[in-house]
């Protein structure tokens, strides 16, 4: 007969159907691990565990939606200082100041980026609202006209499920206000230094092509980088100019940018409001809401890259309640990745669709929304006076 | 290796308390730390399920029957003829009925999908007791889990207040 395999230790025994059981409560609704957590001490110490929010992190994969900022276009001026919350904790405090205004430009791997306005002088915030670590960051050596940014955990070989503390980089995508290119540089918590810019110029063909169609169109050129969240993927960061009739990509390992092949048809059709994302196989996908139907295409690379229509979802359908009273006012203005989930802002309000079960979430009230930047963190109760207890009562 | 019929291999589970069960390797292979054993070869002709009474381990091999996969040379014809949604819903159906024990079961079953590493019964038997904690009221959590609270009342005022939107 085969000798058994280890028995479980007598004692631990009720502590494994605790752990089952609470490593299942769900991390977008956080409070049930706060209230898991005063039912008695033992729980407290289970929760507060490493190991166990480590496995508890590895179970749920992605880490949940906590809240959002967003993104306006220029003409619409800057949104107010606030870090939304989607589920029923308070909002966290947003770092403003009375002689500071602000402007969010990211959010990813547990951090925000802000850009910081102190009068003339201007910075960049890396804000981590969970744990509340700050750091400044100086402008980058480009004379930004409009950008985008974003904020990346640096950490070798992290899995990006707990990214608080640790290196990071900025990478700033702008249009150069009077070289009128488009430029990339990146920052590195390390060295503390931004690199030496790089500009996007004719030896792209499909830049000099797209350069070449706008002006014979308008009789003019300025490559606008658009105030929108990028969608990276691998070593390769994506964002659209020109009013979402090109997507340019900076690919970090090369230092390179280029235009990547044009989007689908035409993104007219989309009013200007798309979401470039990341789909389930990695691949670059891009959203647009037409006639009260959000579009999905993704662009597909074995072979000759090319964009196919990946989905059609009739929305009112499954967002009925969110259908404006007059026109087809819908749009779609983000993407959570790792979740699945889609923006849409309508004049009834801000809401989420997970697009594998097709659920719908009202998020925000209605707004003004271009661009929004979803906040994604556990947010476990392993702090303050909880925290001091678990290790207090520890054996 | 003891086997029953043709294709079919066969294994045997032993309890604690000295009931044999004479399983398919397929049905036993649900549990991923029996499946480790198998192939790590460490299994020979029975396997002693430590801490598990033969009344628990009968129920988990009655799961472990319903949910092995009915695909390869035997079970074929089950998923050729009927509709993979059609299954998952009968499914469905006989897991309510089967997760319809009394709470010290319920516990007990828990214990063993967890030591035996079974994930879908560990689902379904934990769902309820989440419901319990995401649903009730601290006292009605603890009365049902018959855990006692060893805070002290200023200690549990501190962290009501410091988290005041956990417990609205």
């Amino acid at each position: 007969m085969a000798s058994p395999p280890p028995p479980p230790p007598q004692v631990n025994l009720i502590d494994d159907v605790v752990a089952e059981i609470l490593l299942r409560l769900p991390p977008d609704e956080p409070e049930h691990l706060f209230r898991a957590s005063l039912v008695c001490k033992p729980w407290l110490r289970l929760i507060c565990d490493p190991a166990f929010r480590r496995r508890y992190r590895a179970f749920h994969g992605a880490p949940p939606l906590l809240g959002l900022l967003h993104r306006t276009q220029v003409c619409d001026g800057d949104p107010a200082a606030r870090f939304a919350s989607t589920t029923s904790m308070p909002d966290f405090p947003h770092p403003d100041s009375d002689d500071c205004s602000t402007r969010p430009l990211d959010c990813r791997h547990g951090r925000v980026l802000v850009r910081m306005f102190h009068g003339p002088a201007v910075d960049l915030l890396v804000w981590d609202p969970v744990n509340g670590d700050r750091h400044v960051v100086p402008n980058p050596d480009i004379n930004v006209l409009i950008y985008t940014a974003a904020v990346f955990c640096a950490a070798a070989g992290c899995d990006h499920l707990n990214c608080h503390g640790g290196p990071f980089r900025v990478v700033f995508l702008a249009t150069d206000d009077h070289e009128e290119v488009v430029k990339a540089s990146v920052y590195s918590s390390v060295t503390g230094a931004w690199s030496e810019p790089v500009s996007l110029d004719d030896s792209c063909e499909c830049y000099a092509q797209h350069k070449r169609d706008t002006s014979a169109k308008r009789g003019y050129y300025i490559p606008y980088v658009q105030p929108r969240r990028v969608a990276a993927i691998g070593d390769a960061v994506y964002f659209t100019i020109s009013r979402s009739t090109a997507i340019a990509k900076y690919d970090c390992g090369k230092n390179r940018l280029s235009v990547i092949d044009p989007p689908p048809p035409d993104t007219e059709v989309y009013g200007g409001f798309i979401t470039l994302m990341v789909m389930e196989d990695n691949s670059l996908g891009l959203a647009g809401v037409k006639d009260f139907s959000l579009h999905l295409w993704s662009r597909n690379v074995n072979g000759a890259a090319k964009w196919v229509q990946c989905m059609v979802i009739d929305l009112e359908k499954i967002m009925p309640m969110a259908k404006p009273l007059k026109g087809n006012g819908a749009n779609v203005v983000g993407f959570a990745e790792g979740l699945g989930v889609i923006f849409v802002s309508t004049t009834v309000g801000l809401f989420t669709i997970e697009l594998k079960s097709g659920l719908v979430k009202k998020v925000d009230a209605p707004g003004v929304y271009f661009s929004v930047l979803p906040y994604m963190s556990f947010y476990t109760p392993d702090r303050g006076r909880l925290l001091s207890l678990a290790r207090l009562t520890e054996h | 290796m003891a086997t029953r019929e043709a294709g079919k291999k066969m294994i045997m589970l032993k309890s604690p308390d000295g009931m044999e069960f004479e399983v398919e390797e397929a049905v036993a292979m649900e549990s991923q730390t029996i499946r480790k054993m198998i192939e790590d070869d460490c299994a020979d002709t029975a396997i002693l399920i430590p801490n598990i009474n033969s009344k628990i381990l009968s129920r988990v091999i009655e799961y472990c029957n319903k949910h092995v996969p009915t695909t390869g040379a035997t079970g074929a014809a089950a998923s050729d003829t009927v509709a993979p949604a059609a299954l998952a819903e009968d499914l469905k159906i006989w897991d309510a009925e089967f997760i319809k024990v009394n709470r010290a079961t319920r516990f007990d079953l828990i214990q063993a999908a967890s030591y035996l590493n079974i994930k879908g019964l560990l689902d379904l038997t934990s769902q309820t007791t989440i419901d319990t904690i995401s649903d009730n009221s601290l006292e009605e959590i603890r009365s049902f889990l018959s855990t006692k609270n060893d805070y002290l009342p200023e200690e549990e005022q501190t962290i009501r207040r410091e988290n005041q939107w956990a417990f609205q």
